[in-house]
């Protein structure tokens, strides 16, 4: 099966050129005659009513075109049809610090935040929640009315009979750990361009093209929809060039709508780009995760039961966070082989920016848990902790007690490559002092089984349509955002068709041209869109070969397409030259545009005439004329729906954790502690990834490595620090991902399961290795210097408190009590909300300036 | 993000500077790499209604060493310029080594070592867009009355977050500071004033224009310290710089000074006397490096608490010095 021409091979992304040279166009490089600049009001408030917001200072100034207000798009929309909790702008209530109030949209991008000082709000703040546990204790003032207890969702499964299995271990661990929250960081920052087109008949605005940095181009359309109540076929949604998304766009992010409410009420276009704090804001990403985690083992390392009660700190609005908490307890489930599972999920609303999927949604938390927990057990055993994990192995193909299918399950391999490629057995316990290796594995789904939508319409569809002169065009709902899905789909149509990657033009995401795709998130891309690239592949080809096979007089099946040529091959090989003396064979590796109309036409005439007799071979463009003087217009279609029997059991929320298929990793990272100042030092991990089949080894290598790089920013450095709702970090600059210098050597190393269902074999590479790489690293953290870290990330000081924690020394504080007089929250003593001071030289928009001003009659 | 709106100032001379300086006296800023100022002026920090760039007088670049052994340094001379020189490296290593830990090569390119002395303190409630501090009710520092950092005090905390004064400190290093009435040289440490807000003694009309290293500070051997996230970009958290020179196994002069840690980069005081005439072990590094830790006084300003950064102060006097014996 590894006799491939195009698939397995390192070919360069289709879009690699324009993205190095600088001519690819992303959504803010776009502009179109007359566009106009939108602006959005944030609220400084975490959790305030609107008693009134007056705009009409702000409509007179000149250059602005529109102001918008939550009342000019008041229909409720959200990623989830159980989840439309989120507006256009606020209506009558703020809930966290950032959310959208207004929108100016003005000539210039200056005039538009000159004309935001100029919109006078009245709030009425609300008492505000931002811990979990205390959110779940609120008995008033809710944030959302609806939600009582601030609880978005709990759910409570058991699978098995937990309990008893209990009773059953020989031993017993149980903890807590805690996750901070962390954001994905994308390159680009989000940005939508939105522009009306005048309806020639009623000269109102009528057709609306939305251009945006979207993982999700058929969503935005739906969801703007709702919100414009337009017809979905009266939007057209384009994804530009994505410079990064893991799941910061893989739902509509407020600006999206915003901009098309401002177009539509300036009738004009509007383009939003969002400032990186404007990004930090909008947020969606991992929330900050409480695991108390319990799990039994017997004497020989199998674990009989596990119980983990998730408490996630959600922030304001739903977003995905029902399937966040889903995934949480469902991927305890199809890595090892776990009979009684316990899982009481709580997602909880508190008055911060929203969190919503990222990158290994769901699982990394619980994984990090998990992983850690497993390595404290192995120690207890007295066994070696690569052992532990190879004792628990699943018996694949089987189904989990939590109801997953699983196929294809590389893990014992993945393990296998990373021990001995890590030398784990000659140098583990042997490193030098403070150096210390660490083993963890982690699974992903390849795309839900279960669409968000809950339609039985198909997750991914496809349409290929054939030129006369040979070349293709892919039609693809499927969103590059920088994962390379327009390769994977280029490369699939060209290995089906046996032709070279010249040929293959993709036209993708763009809902007026491309069939419907639920879009680019949980890693679905390569497995669905892959499967109904080849299904459209295969369509077309049939079609194609059904004309050769009539013109070289055999079946279907004689026939061979590669290298640009069809060839027959129960023909005598000496057959061929004789064909020779046609000119119009063009040899395989003839450029595409080196090919000449005349040739075309001429092999279409030798095609009518009656041929001497049949041929061995044809060019690709001679057996596609065949085709098309044949059928008429060669076109073909594939879709993808995930079987049945991989969607999953009956219970309460069974629908999230199902796949068609799991990829799987596992991961040694070798690190050093530096015992006086705390910084750990990641010096090489090895990371093994089971992905099915490598379609583009190049490809999947940079997601191996772009997977622990991100989860290394997650175990050491990366952390969303709060203040009462109000974000410390929101830039790049303090908000701290790994840079180049702290890049450890990532040993990436592909594990090809060849999956039963998979296009070649294919699933999931984006995701799964992200989870490992925490674990591993508090793992070798433990074997270098002996502490357990159950909080991440592991910031020095972090390190450094336990560290003398264990050796009983001098203790850290790690609260901010220098100063003793710190208030443990600050608008106890300053902030906006009892701000009475007066300051020499107080701001214009200092809100005890206003008070003051408002007191003594005072007006501008 | 918009820049607010200023008019561009682009004299060729100092002269010229200073002159547009004290035409436009207390409304104007000056650029010079622009790395610290241009990002605080799109967070609307500040808000000038002129800018005078004086990247293009080009006396003001360069690294001059005198006849007598000192060094003249042009107040634009870039970070780059100052890492690389092979002269400061061999005669001035503790200045190269600090100039390279600054920011990312990209922000070194840019950032000028005039700037560097100049550049503002820093604070987490300060550092942020309008709209931000908008949230917090803004802060003692820029458009408010009140600290977040030192709650009820009346004074501004913001830490001076420089890489290369601490090692210009422990050089003994003089500048000199230029206006249309008047030059004046004066000492690096009294250069700043040790409060957040009014940080460095400098008035609106004034440029500095050059730094001076006298020849009895070349040829110490010299080690700078930073405490940082990453590797790379970040601003020191804390950072240690020392110099010493030995004679006959025993120290015959040193200097420890600390940046990031408090209002101003300071030299610690009685780290010099602790030190002269004793052979550095590990205990004589340990006993400064308390000393150091006591004159750091960090506060939340930045990422990582004050206490460990404190710490860090310890272990890394402790280190600089260790490292400088041997
Ligand atoms: C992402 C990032 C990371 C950074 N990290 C660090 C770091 O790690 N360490 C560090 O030390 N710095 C850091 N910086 C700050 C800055 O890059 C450097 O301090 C640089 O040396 C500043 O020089 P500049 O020429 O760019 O200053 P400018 O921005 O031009 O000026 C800074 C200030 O000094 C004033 N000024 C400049 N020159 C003169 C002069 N000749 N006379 C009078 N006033 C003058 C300006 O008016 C302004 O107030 C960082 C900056 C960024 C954006």
């Amino acid at each position: 099966m590894s006799d491939f021409s195009i698939i397995g091979k390192p070919i360069a992304m289709v879009d690699a050129a324009g993205k190095t040279t600088g001519a690819g166009k992303y959504t803010d490089d776009l502009s179109v005659a007359g566009m106009l600049y939108g602006k959005i009001l944030h609220s400084p408030h975490p959790h305030a009513r609107i008693v009134r917001v007056d705009t009409s200072r702000a409509a007179k100034l000149p250059g602005v075109v529109a102001v918008v207000t939550g009342k000019d798009a008041p229909n409720p929309y959200g990623i989830l049809p159980v989840g439309h909790d989120e507006r256009a702008m606020a209506l009558d209530k703020v809930r966290y610090v950032g959310d959208n109030v207004a929108c100016v949209a003005a000539e210039t991008e200056f005039i538009a935040e000159q004309a935001l000082e100029l919109i006078d709000v009245e709030y009425e703040v609300l008492p505000a929640y931002f811990d979990p546990e205390e959110s779940m204790k609120a008995q008033s003032d809710f944030i959302h009315d609806n939600k009582p207890q601030n609880i978005e969702k709990d759910y409570h499964h058991v699978f098995g009979d937990p309990d008893k299995a209990f009773t059953e271990a020989d031993y017993v661990a149980e903890a807590r750990f805690i996750a901070q929250e962390v954001t994905h960081a994308a390159m680009e920052p989000h940005s939508t361009l939105a522009s009306f087109e005048i309806d020639s008949q009623t000269g109102k605005p009528g057709r609306l093209t939305v251009w945006s940095s979207t993982q999700v181009p058929y969503y935005l359309q739906h969801k703007l929809s709702l919100v414009l109540e337009m017809p979905m076929s009266q939007i057209r949604v384009i994804k530009p060039l994505v410079g990064g998304g893991f799941g910061g766009k893989s739902e509509v992010i407020p600006l999206e709508i915003i901009a098309a409410v401002a177009a539509r009420a300036a009738q004009k276009p509007v383009k939003i780009t969002y400032t990186r704090e404007e990004v930090f804001l909008a947020h969606r990403g991992r929330p900050r995760t409480i695991v108390d985690l319990k799990t039994g083992v017997k004497n020989d390392g199998s674990i009989t039961a596990v119980k983990a009660r998730v408490i996630q700190d959600g922030g304001a609005y739903c977003s995905y966070g029902v399937v966040t908490i889903l995934y949480s307890g469902a991927l305890l489930g199809a890595l090892y082989d776990i009979p009684n599972i316990q899982y009481d999920g709580y997602r909880v609303l508190t008055n911060k920016p929203v969190c919503g999927a990222m990158r290994g949604h769901g699982t990394v938390n619980v994984r990090f848990a998990f992983e850690s927990q497993l390595d404290e057990i192995a120690l207890q055993l007295k066994m070696d902790s690569a052992e532990i994990r190879r004792r628990n192995l699943l018996k694949a193909p089987c189904i989990t007690v939590n109801g997953l299918r699983v196929q294809s399950y590389g893990l014992p391999e993945c393990i296998a490559q990373v021990v001995t490629r890590s030398q784990w057995n000659e140098r583990k316990g042997k490193l030098p002092k403070s150096r210390g290796l660490g083993i963890a594995c982690s699974h992903y789904v390849s795309g839900a089984a279960n669409s968000i939508i809950r339609s039985d319409m198909p997750h991914s569809t496809v349409n290929i349509k054939i030129d006369r002169d040979g070349g293709i065009v892919v039609y693809t709902g499927a969103s590059d955002i920088g994962q390379g899905s327009d390769t994977m789909v280029a490369q699939i149509a060209a290995e089906v068709l046996g032709c070279s990657m010249a040929r293959v033009k993709v036209i993708a995401a763009d809902t007026d041209l491309t069939p419907i795709d639920i879009g680019s998130y949980s890693s679905r891309v390569t497995f669905m869109n892959g499967n109904a690239t080849l299904r459209a592949a295969q369509d077309v080809k049939k079609q194609i070969a059904t004309a050769a096979a009539r013109k070289m007089d055999c079946t279907l099946d004689d026939l061979i397409f590669r290298d640009d040529v069809v060839v027959n091959k129960r023909a005598p090989v000496a057959a061929t030259p004789a064909n020779g003396s046609q000119p119009t064979v063009v040899h395989a590796e003839a450029s595409v545009s080196g090919r000449v109309e005349g040739q075309i036409l001429r092999g279409s005439l030798q095609q009518k005439r009656k041929d001497e007799g049949p041929k061995a071979r044809l060019s690709f463009e001679e057996a596609v004329v065949a085709a098309i003087d044949f059928h008429g217009a060669l076109s073909g279609t594939g879709s993808y729906a995930p079987p049945p029997e991989a969607r999953g059991g009956k219970h309460k929320g069974a629908g999230v954790g199902p796949s068609p298929a799991y990829s799987y990793s596992a991961q040694v990272a070798e690190v050093s502690v530096d015992e006086e100042t705390g910084e750990v030092t990641v010096h090489k991990v090895w990371a093994s990834h089971d992905c099915g089949r490598a379609l583009n080894p190049t490809s999947v290598e940079g997601q191996i490595i772009g997977s622990v790089w991100m989860g290394m920013g997650q175990a050491l450095t990366e952390e969303m620090v709060w203040k009462d709702g109000l974000l410390m970090n929101p830039g790049l600059l303090e908000y701290r991902s790994p840079s180049s210098v702290e890049s450890p050597v990532v040993e990436a190393i592909i594990v090809e399961s060849v999956d039963p269902e998979g296009p070649f074999g294919a699933k999931e590479a984006s995701e799964g290795s992200l989870a490992a790489t925490i674990p591993a690293i508090a793992n070798a953290i433990y074997d270098a210097v002996g502490i357990r870290l159950r909080e991440s990330p592991f910031t020095p000081e972090r390190v450094l408190s336990a560290l003398r924690a264990k050796k009983k020394q001098k203790h850290i504080n790690l609260t901010e009590g220098v100063d003793p007089t710190a208030p443990t929250t600050f608008r106890e003593h300053g902030g906006s909300l009892c701000f009475k001071g007066k300051g020499p030289e107080r701001h214009a928009l200092d809100p005890a300036r206003r008070e003051a001003q408002v007191a003594t009659g005072g007006a501008d | 993000m918009s820049l607010p709106e200023f008019k561009l100032l682009r004299p060729r001379t100092v002269r010229e500077a200073v002159d547009l300086l004290a035409q436009h006296s207390g409304n104007v800023r000056v650029l010079a790499g622009g790395t610290d100022l241009v990002p605080s002026m799109r967070q609307k920090l500040f808000e000038p209604q002129y800018v005078v760039d004086i990247r293009h007088i080009s006396v003001l670049n360069g690294i001059s060493p005198l006849r007598d052994g000192a060094v003249e340094i042009g107040a634009l001379t870039s970070l780059t310029a100052i890492e690389r020189s092979p002269y400061l490296r061999q005669h001035y290593s503790v200045l190269s080594e600090a100039a390279g830990t600054v920011a990312s090569p990209v922000l070194r390119n840019m950032g000028t070592i005039g700037g560097n002395i100049c550049l503002d303190t820093r604070c987490l409630w300060y550092n942020q867009s309008l709209q931000w501090r908008k949230s917090c009710g803004f802060c003692i520092k820029k458009d408010g009355d009140l600290c977040h950092v030192a709650p009820g005090g009346t004074k501004c905390w913001a830490a001076f977050s420089g890489d290369t004064p601490p090692a210009l400190l422990c050089l003994n290093a003089d500048i000199e500071i230029v206006s249309a009435a008047a030059i004046r040289r004066v000492a690096l440490g009294e250069f700043y004033t040790g409060d957040g807000v009014a940080y460095r003694k400098l008035q609106s009309g004034e440029l500095v224009t050059r730094v001076f290293l006298p020849a009895a500070s070349a040829d110490y051997r010299g080690v700078y310290r930073k405490l940082r996230v990453r590797g790379s970009i970040d601003y020191p958290l804390a950072g240690v710089a020392v110099v010493l020179k030995r004679a006959n196994g025993h120290i015959a002069d040193a200097r420890v000074a600390l940046t990031a840690v408090n209002p101003a980069p300071l030299l610690v005081t009685g780290a010099t006397a602790a030190l002269l005439g004793n052979v550095l072990d590990e205990a004589l590094a340990e006993a400064v490096g308390d000393m150091a830790a006591k004159t750091a006084k960090p506060l939340t300003t930045s990422a990582l608490t004050p206490e460990y950064r404190r710490e860090m102060i310890r272990v890394f006097t402790k280190r600089a010095l260790l490292a400088a014996a041997n």
